[in-house]
Parts: C-alpha cells; structure tokens; sequence
C-alpha cells in the first residue's frame, strides 16, 4: 500500500500546522484570560472551556457549509482542500490550546508578577518570564492541542473530503478502508496513527513527570 | 543562540507543513478544477480509481471525487457544491432533472443488486423472485439489515417493501436492523449477525473474504442498479465548471472508457463487476 | 543630607475606602527607614504604591528631585525584596541574573556582578543549584543577591524575614545590615518586628490604620511615643 506515508504525512503536516496555528491564537489570548481582568473574561472563560468540548465533527459540519460554493465563503474554494482542514483542526484545538495556556499560568503564583516588574521588567519581559516559568504546562498545552487533532475524523472528513492523493489523512483512510473490508491496510493505518498518539503522549508524560520533581 | 536554533527549527517546520497546503501545478484547461460528487459503493468498488487518473491524464482536469450518501450526492447537486454526478438512483435522478438542475444526463452503465444472507436460508428465498423473497423475509421474522441512509441501494431496497405491500421502516419490527451505513460496513453488521440484505454486487464481491454470507438472489431484471452521470446546469449554478463537467460525461460514455469498464474486476474477481451501457437507452434497462 | 524620596498628600483608595493617607514622609539618601505598625495598618499598600505597583488616587512621589519619571524608568533605579522569594525554575545563578537580563546589562558584567553578590551573602555554593531546591534560609539570600546585583538607588523590603525561623533569621539580619552599611543603600523596609526594626533602621516609622503617627530615630520613638495609640501599639509589642 504506497499511499501510506503520503497519508501518514498529510496528517501530520495538517495537524502540526493546524496546532502551530492555535498556538499563535492560543497562546496570547490564553495570557490575556490568565493576566487581565477585563468585563466579561468570565463569560469567555466559560465559552473557551465550551470549545474544549466541541464534537470536531460538528467543527468540521459548520466550516463546510461555510466553504461549500453555496456557503458565504465558497468563493475561496478552499473545500476539499488541506487548508480547509487545518482551518477545521484550528478551530478545534485553539480552545484546548488556550485554556490550557489560561490554566497553566494561573497556577503561578500571584506575587510572581508583582516581584518581576519590581526588579525592573517590562510589560513584554514579564510576561516572557512567566512563559518561562510555565514552560512545562505550556508545553502541555502545545500536545494537549495536537492529539484533539490527530486523531479526529469528523472534521477532516466533512471538509477534506477523503480524496485520495489530496485530502486523504489517517483517520479517513481507515474508515475507507474498512468500509471496503480492506481490514489488513486499515490496521496498518492504525498503527501508524496509534504510534504517533503514543509517541506524543509519551513526551507529554515525560514532561509532566519531570515538572514533578 | 537557543533562542535562535528554536526560531529555525520552527520555521524549517513551518515551511514543510506550508507545502502541504501548496496547490500543484496543473496544465491545459482554463478551470481545471472539478467537484465530481458520487456515492461510496461506488468509490468502494476500485472503478474511479481506475477511471479518474484516465480523465485527468487525458484532459488535464483534476477532480476531486467526493463519496458522499446519494442523498447527499445530489443534493450537492442542487446546491451547486458538486459539477458533475455520477450516481445510481434514476427515480431520483428524474426529479432532479425535472427540476433543471442537472443539463446533460447519459447513461453509463449498470450493475446488478443481489440479496445475500447466511448461507442455510432460513427464509427460503433462492427460488423466489425478489418481491416474493422480501414477502418471505417479513413472513419469517428472520433478521435483515438495511442501509437506511437514502442511498441508491436503500431506495431500492424500500422499492420492494412497497411492491410487496409491507412496510418495515414504519413498523420498526425487531428483525429489521438499520445500519444508517455505507454498503462496506452494512454487509460486515448482516454477516455478524446471520441477516439478509440487499447489495450490489461490486461491494459484495470485494468484501466476499471477510463475509460469511452467499448469495442466494441474483438475476432478475428489477434488480438492475443503473448509473447515470449529470452535469449540474451552468445556468442555475454559474459557479461550475460546466466545461469539465461535460467532458467528464464525455469520457465516461466514450467507447475507450467503456471497454476500460467492461474489464474492471475480471482479474480479480473472474468476472466484471460493472457492464457498460453507453451505447443502449433507459427503456433498454427497463426503466 | 539628600533627600531622595519625598511623599507628599499620598491618598490610596481601594474600593472607594482609604486605606493610605500620607501628607508627608521623606526619606534621605543612605539611610534606613524601618515602616511598623500592626496588621492592616497600610504597610504593605505604602510599599506597593513607592515600588508604583499601586497607583495612588492623589499625591506625588519625589525621587531624586523629580515625580515625572516614567514606570518603567522609576522600577529600575529600585529593587524589590519581598516576604517569599518567589525565585523561578531555574539556577540560582539565572535567578540572581533576572534584573540584570530585564536591564539588558552584559553578560561580562552580570556574571561578574552575580558571582560577587552570591559571595558576598554567602551563597556561592549554590550557583548551579536548581534554585527550587534551597532551603527558606538560603532561598531568601539569593532573593537578596537578586535586588543587590541591581545597584538601586532605593532598596524595597516587605517582611524579609517574617517566614524564617529565629536563628536564620537572625544570622541574615546581621549579613544584611552589614552590606547595607558597606553600600550605603537607601531602604525602607517593612516589618512587625520591632527589634528588626531597633537594629537595622536608623529612624523608625509608626503606621497605624492608613497614617504615619511618628517618624524619628528608633530610640527616640520608644522613649516619646507621639501619642497614646502609638505607646499602645509600643507597649503590646515589648520595647
């Protein structure tokens, strides 16, 4: 089966960008809930612990019809391509990526911030200490994000399209396959798909284990 | 220093995952971009996989081939999400002509539904005809298994509770299971559970090693399972690509196509899972 | 004598109430002022709002001769020590660097400057150590070193010692008095230990709820409490 690691890489290629991606949103926007008191940071609060838990499939269900061309942005003609997908997988994990952000640094000590802006940090410096100083749960985040991705199909399916050689992943290519009672390839997809979550969790406990001591 | 190796490693990553999203390069025509919508039993038999790279080759077009429900095939259809159909549900089909979404509509080829089910026939159906042998399934309370998605095979299916004056899908009896599924994974749920169901005989065929299920109903005229493609019509949906829709119906009836067709599946399974008919009418199907 | 900090008509207000009122405190440069006064009293709030963490509702705040620097221009002529040492997950040589770093200093002259400061409070050991790993005692050193490594004009201190037990507390007591006698540095530092107070501070402030009651030399304001509420507070805590 030749297809097997150009899927294999499609689906690490769109995970992994759609999760950088988050990260960009995430990381700012979960240090802004953590940092600021602002009107309504609770109410966004609740909303992002909602995202959490949004069905990627519903994800994938709402960004199609919004990519199909009878969807307002259908002139993008992005369905059925891998952008769509990342767009879908972003969505998906910026709200993983940024409570776990918002957590991660609330868990700081308060006093911490008063200590760095009294030996003389900037707004930007500090907040690149406490970055620092939460590296590990912030990288937990970062993987938290990546396997809410990896492994969806919903999304992937509803705006990817499953189309061989162009927006086939591991998820979508296993459905196929076992609806085509190809069972030897489908387990073969799986392995790679179970390596891959396993590898990442593994890191994930890793660090956890070694912020621990 | 640290700081710049992270900055690199990212942006190496970034690039790499970018390409991903790079479109290619692609040749002649104007629009070369083709939404083709079809259902899964068809993308589950192999033929577009055989069938699609020809086309592309041949005209420069690049397709994307999406498997969707029929239901949900022609509604893309309606919708102008799709350019071109190839589906196989003419009742259906004649609707979506009638109301001017579809232009062109040419008969492309058939294959046969066959009921299967565990291989000592509990409801007795083998020398029944198809209406008698649903009658029998009924009777006997035996399990059956139906796709019950809206698909081509589904319609069918519920075509014969009808011409049998029976009505499971209202009645909601115990033996009737309803897999909401595509024909892979219907056929799987009636072999697990020693029921009957109707399929085509494509899926069947490809997924015949990990059934435990014969074929005990095969044959009769009102068992033909006939495709056709449509091109969406420009003029209710000027976004398609009318071009490259007509000349995927073009290639699909031509003769050279037709031949390719005729031997799909002889190596595999001893004998061609589709029959071409670009050369013959509706009326000569039955339809 | 140069005055270098002069506080004057100081009002904060926290939910509408106020919890600091302050015509007039001016401390010279070189000298240490100790602030005590019991819980509450506004110690901590007069300690916020000179680091300018706390924004006063009115009032100005002199140093050195002017009230229009910028924040971020004050806090880094200032270095603060507060009650825990708050160090990050990181060496205690990278923490003691951290003000250094914000200040853009080189890495020349901060590790010249770490590597002398870690001496000096007697913490060199412990450069490389992962600086969660120290002991309250040790923790509060490099906390120390941190604001020294600095050079501030002005010397921040909120109950240095309150979380450490008596023999750590009196051995760092004596280290710190001594290199502020070496440096000169102006400090105010707040405590509710009066014998801190009576042996680091060359005058002595009174806060008790929001005000400054007396201000002068520790000896004097144990012999002449301004008034009854400040021999009060005097009396309860031994003198």
């Amino acid at each position: 089966m030749t297809d097997l690691l150009p899927i294999t890489l499609l689906s690490l290629q769109v995970s992994t960008l759609a999760t950088l991606i988050s990260l960009l949103i995430g990381l700012p926007l979960g240090t802004a809930l953590a940092l600021s008191k602002f009107p309504g940071r609770a109410f966004i609060m609740s909303l992002i612990n909602t995202g959490m838990a949004l069905p990627p499939v519903v994800v994938g269900l709402f960004v199609a019809m919004s990519l199909w061309r009878s969807g307002p942005l259908g002139d993008l003609k992005l369905i059925y391509t891998p952008a769509a997908i990342v767009i879908a997988q972003t969505i998906i994990a910026s709200p993983v990526v940024t409570g776990l952000t918002a957590a991660a640094l609330q868990q700081l000590d308060p006093r911490l911030r008063l200590q760095l802006y009294g030996l003389g940090a900037s707004r930007v410096q500090m907040i690149f200490s406490l970055w620092r100083e939460a590296r590990l749960p912030l990288l937990a985040a970062l993987m938290a994000g990546f396997g809410s991705v990896i492994s969806e199909i919903g999304a992937s399916m509803m705006v990817g399209g499953n189309i061989k050689g162009q927006t086939r992943v591991l998820t979508t290519a296993i459905v196929l396959e076992t609806g085509k009672g190809e069972f030897e390839t489908a387990i073969a997809l799986s392995i790679f798909l179970l390596t891959i979550t396993f590898l990442v969790n593994w890191a994930l406990t890793a660090i956890q284990q070694r912020g621990r001591q | 220093m640290k700081r710049l190796n992270l900055f690199l490693s990212l942006f190496v990553l970034l690039a790499v995952m970018l390409s991903a999203c790079a479109p290619a390069a692609t040749p002649a025509p104007a629009n070369p971009d083709l939404i083709l919508a079809t259902t899964t039993s068809t993308q589950d038999s192999g033929l577009l996989d055989v069938l699609i790279p020809l086309f592309e080759a041949q005209t420069g077009y690049k397709v994307k081939t999406v498997a969707v429900g029929t239901g949900a095939a022609l509604k893309m259809g309606e919708e102008g999400n799709a350019d071109v159909l190839l589906v196989h549900a003419p009742a259906s089909e004649a609707a979506l002509m009638d109301a001017g979404f579809g232009k062109d509509r040419m008969l492309v080829m058939h294959n046969d539904f066959i009921i299967v089910g565990p291989a000592d026939d509990p409801a007795k159906i083998k020398e029944l005809g198809p209406k008698d042998a649903f009658a029998a399934i009924y009777n006997a309370g035996v399990p059956f298994v139906s796709r019950a998605d809206d698909s081509g095979t589904n319609k069918m299916e519920l075509s014969f509770w009808k011409k049998a004056e029976l009505d499971p899908t209202t009645e909601k009896p115990a033996w009737y299971i309803e897999s909401g599924q595509g024909m892979g994974a219907t056929l799987t749920i009636a072999s697990e559970k020693a029921a009957y169901t109707l399929t085509d005989r494509a899926t069947y065929l490809a997924n015949k090693g990990n059934l435990q299920l014969e074929i005990l109903l095969e044959g009769d005229n009102a068992l033909l399972n006939v495709y056709h493609v449509i091109t969406v019509n420009p003029d209710k949906w000027p976004k398609t690509n009318y071009d490259g829709a007509l000349a995927f119906a073009k290639f699909m009836t031509d003769p050279a196509t037709q031949a390719v067709i005729a031997s799909f599946g002889v190596d595999k399974f001893g004998q061609p899972l589709f029959y071409p008919d670009a050369d013959r009418t509706d009326a000569d199907l039955g339809l | 004598m140069t005055v270098l900090i002069e506080v004057r008509d100081l009002l904060v207000q926290r939910e509408k109430k106020t919890v600091l009122e302050i015509e007039h405190l001016s401390v010279e440069a070189g000298e240490v002022l100790a602030v005590v006064g019991p819980n509450g009293a506004g110690k901590s709030t007069l300690f916020l709002t000179l680091a300018r963490l706390l924004k006063a509702a009115r009032g100005t705040i002199h140093f050195d001769g002017t009230s229009s620097l910028n924040t971020l221009e004050y806090r880094r002529r200032i270095a603060l020590v507060l009650q825990e040492p708050l160090l990050m997950d990181a060496s205690v040589k990278d923490n003691a660097a951290i003000g250094l770093r914000f200040r853009g200093i080189s890495k020349a002259e901060s590790d010249r400057r770490v590597g002398h400061w870690l001496g000096r409070l007697g913490v060199a050991h412990l450069a490389e150590r992962p600086a969660r790993k120290l002991s309250g005692g040790e923790s509060q050193r490099v906390s120390l070193t941190r604001a020294f490594v600095l050079q501030p004009e002005l010397l921040l201190l909120d109950e240095p010692f309150t979380a450490l037990d008596a023999p750590t507390r009196l051995r760092l007591l004596d280290d710190l008095k001594s290199v502020l006698a070496e440096t000169s540095t102006t400090t105010i530092f707040i405590t509710h230990d009066l014998q801190e107070a009576a042996k680091l501070a060359t005058r002595m402030a009174v806060m008790l709820n929001g005000r400054v009651h007396q201000v002068g030399e520790p000896r004097q304001v144990f012999a002449h409490p301004a008034d009854a509420q400040v021999a009060e507070f005097l009396g309860t805590q031994g003198g």
